[in-house]
């Protein structure tokens, strides 16, 4: 492996924070647009990892591109899941939204097992083996150091969208006040769509990514869906940099927490975070607006 | 406490006497019956394999169906199956507590976990509940395993004997199920289902009119995990071995598919649903080979070449899509399909003339 230590554990948790934020960001701007908790939000990581692993072996395609075309089928994805099953329960019983995620996470989880069986893959880059020398005994992959860019990039042509162009407008509106905004000429159900597409595309580049830097298999979407949760509670819903945050911190707490107390109280550790803050702010750290 | 406790005494007195005279009291009558001589005309491998976890399922969903109709949608089920089972059978074998009395304590130990959970959990929202509860089952199997010198949940261990295998158990079970899945009939119609009931509609409103929704969200809780503990530890005499994959996700989600495909908030609904579910987990991972008689030889292996079994995978996708189909079209579940088709078929009887 590269650095060993806490160091490396630091760098590990960086990084592995990256891809949490992405995916915490796609399932925020879901929530936050379509008071929506998508939890087969993770299952899409796991698909982008499969879409990019797929386009690398079979077309011979630089894994780096293969996270663009993971992005593009992933959201595509995301459309049909908007369109057939959540906009049927969408503003009626929080337990029917619960109910359809859980099938699709059945759905994902068993189609990749069909589609590429029950086997661990990596997507090999060209990048490979190669890293930086950061001083004695300290050195970090390129891969990561691509991993952490790419993210930055994605992040802040995401702030732009959202910022500067007219459907970014239309989001913010409609997450404030999603009635006003249709009496004000939006269209909710266009504005939907480009939302749910847009955090599936988000979760397809996570999972590029994690696909690049980590062994995937069709079950490893259940655990960051939960992270990536306790993220946007940390962070404060609807917060994007309150996520990046959120992301950071949440990275290394667990990459730390694994270093001093071994592996198998990962899970436990990231549950434990998310129980805590949970109990001390039922509706998360920032508070949840409107409803 | 005590009065409210008292008002529902008494609510449910009404509703004893209020059933003993209802048409569904012929109907409930009928179901015991149909369900006691069934078995004799079956074979063994049908009652143990098919017949009991279906029961124990329904006791199980049931348990969750009373948690859901409070509006708090569990993902963490599994862990009070676990502890219901561990304990029970841990009890037996290590300070041979007799097994029907381990089963009595696992599900008190269950109920008073269930307690602790739900102080944390009473004031979450829908999603958040449905977080946390599922951490708490990632937790707990975290300790079970940490705790392997005690529990042996690593590699797991046989669980003894209460009554004979077959016939004798099923009965055992039957009987369980009727007077569990009866009494939790009486929380939901008695005042603290109907608290249940305004608070799943509305808990604002809830609060507004006076319910302590804290207070009966708890009840809610501790009266279903001590169900769930029972469900727990008749699953671990049934198969007759434990260890940690009680605690799998799968058997979080198994209640909740039971409980929303049968019909959520409905004491028939689980009942259905657990049937439903257990005779799909049993005959459709043979689909591959059916399937396979009628495409040709090799069946559908050629479509997918990177599994060696196609069944497994191929149910479970199954289960997904048919638990969204039933969300989106008939989100009351199939119990009132099938009360629409038994009507239909009454009143066109009546109609020709």
């Amino acid at each position: 492996m590269i650095t060993s230590g806490l160091i490396g554990a630091l760098l590990w948790g960086v990084v592995i924070g990256c891809i949490y934020i992405l995916l915490a960001t796609g399932l925020n701007i879901i929530f936050g647009v379509m008071k929506l908790v998508n939890f087969a939000h993770g299952q899409l990581l796991m698909i982008g990892a499969y879409i990019a692993f797929t386009v690398t072996t079979a077309l011979g395609l630089n894994a780096y591109i293969a996270v663009l075309v993971a992005m593009g089928t992933v959201a595509l994805i995301g459309v049909g899941l908007e369109r057939f099953t959540f906009r049927r329960v969408l503003g009626a019983d929080k337990l029917n939204e619960i109910f359809v995620s859980l099938g699709l996470i059945y759905v994902f989880e068993n189609a990749a097992v069909l589609l590429w069986g029950n086997t661990t893959y990596q997507i090999s880059s060209p990048l490979q083996g190669l890293q930086l020398s950061l001083g004695q005994d300290v050195a970090i992959s390129y891969d990561m150091l691509s991993a952490i860019l790419i993210v930055i990039v994605i992040l802040v042509a995401l702030f732009l969208l959202l910022k500067k162009t007219k459907i970014g407008l239309a989001m913010r509106a409609t997450s404030q006040k999603s009635n006003a905004s249709m009496l004000m000429g939006v269209n909710i159900e266009k504005v939907y769509i480009f939302t749910f597409a847009l955090g599936a595309a988000l979760a397809g580049a996570a999972g590029a990514l994690y696909g690049i830097l980590l062994p995937f298999n069709p079950a490893i979407g259940a655990l960051p869906t939960i992270k990536a949760f306790a993220i946007i509670i940390i962070g404060g819903l609807g917060s994007i940099p309150g996520a990046v945050i959120g992301g950071l911190l949440y990275g290394i707490a667990e990459n730390t927490a694994v270093y001093f107390l071994g592996a198998t109280w990962q899970d436990a550790i990231a549950f434990a975070l998310l129980i805590i803050v949970l109990v001390i702010r039922p509706t998360g750290i920032l508070g949840e607006k409107g409803e | 406490m005590s009065r409210t406790f008292k008002n529902s005494l008494g609510s449910i007195k009404r509703e004893v006497v209020n059933f003993s005279r209802s048409q569904k009291f012929y109907f409930l009558i009928a179901a015991i019956a149909f369900a006691a001589i069934l078995p004799i005309f079956l074979t063994t491998y049908v009652v143990s394999e098919v017949l009991t976890p279906m029961i124990i399922f329904a006791i199980y969903a049931s348990s969750w169906n009373l948690l859901a109709s409070s509006g708090q949608g569990s993902l963490g089920h599994a862990a009070f199956l676990g502890i219901g089972s561990f304990v029970s059978a841990l009890l037996a074998i290590k300070s041979g507590v007799p097994p029907i009395i381990g089963l009595f304590l696992g599900s008190l130990l269950s109920a008073a976990i269930g307690f602790l959970i739900g102080l944390t959990c009473v004031r979450l929202k829908a999603w958040f509940l449905a977080m946390v509860t599922f951490g708490f089952s990632v937790i707990i199997v975290t300790i079970f395993t940490e705790l392997d010198d005690f529990t042996s949940a690593v590699l797991g261990f046989p669980t003894p004997l209460i009554v004979g295998r077959g016939l004798p158990f099923y009965y055992m079970t039957f009987a369980i199920a009727v007077i569990s899945i009866f009494t939790m009939y009486l929380v939901m119609k008695s005042k603290i289902g109907l608290a249940f009931k305004a608070i799943h509609q509305n808990e604002l409103e809830a609060k507004m009119v006076g319910i302590n929704t804290a207070k009966y969200r708890l009840i809610a809780f501790v009266i279903s995990t001590f169900f769930a503990g029972l469900a727990g530890g008749l699953f671990a005499y049934s198969i007759g071995y434990i260890d940690h994959s009680v605690f799998d996700p799968y058997y979080s989600f198994l209640p909740l598919m039971m409980a929303v495909i049968g019909g959520l908030g409905t004491i028939e609904g689980p009942i259905i649903g657990s049937a439903i579910i257990v005779t799909i987990d049993k005959y459709l991972p043979r689909i591959d080979l059916i399937l396979g008689s009628l495409i040709g030889r090799e069946g559908l292996i050629p479509l997918f070449p990177a599994v060696s079994s196609v069944g497994p995978p191929l149910r479970m996708l199954g289960l997904g899509v048919f638990l969204i189909v039933v969300v989106i079209f008939a989100p009351k579940g199939v119990a009132p399909l099938i009360k629409k088709a038994y009507n239909y078929l009454s009143s066109s009887e009546e109609k020709p003339k």
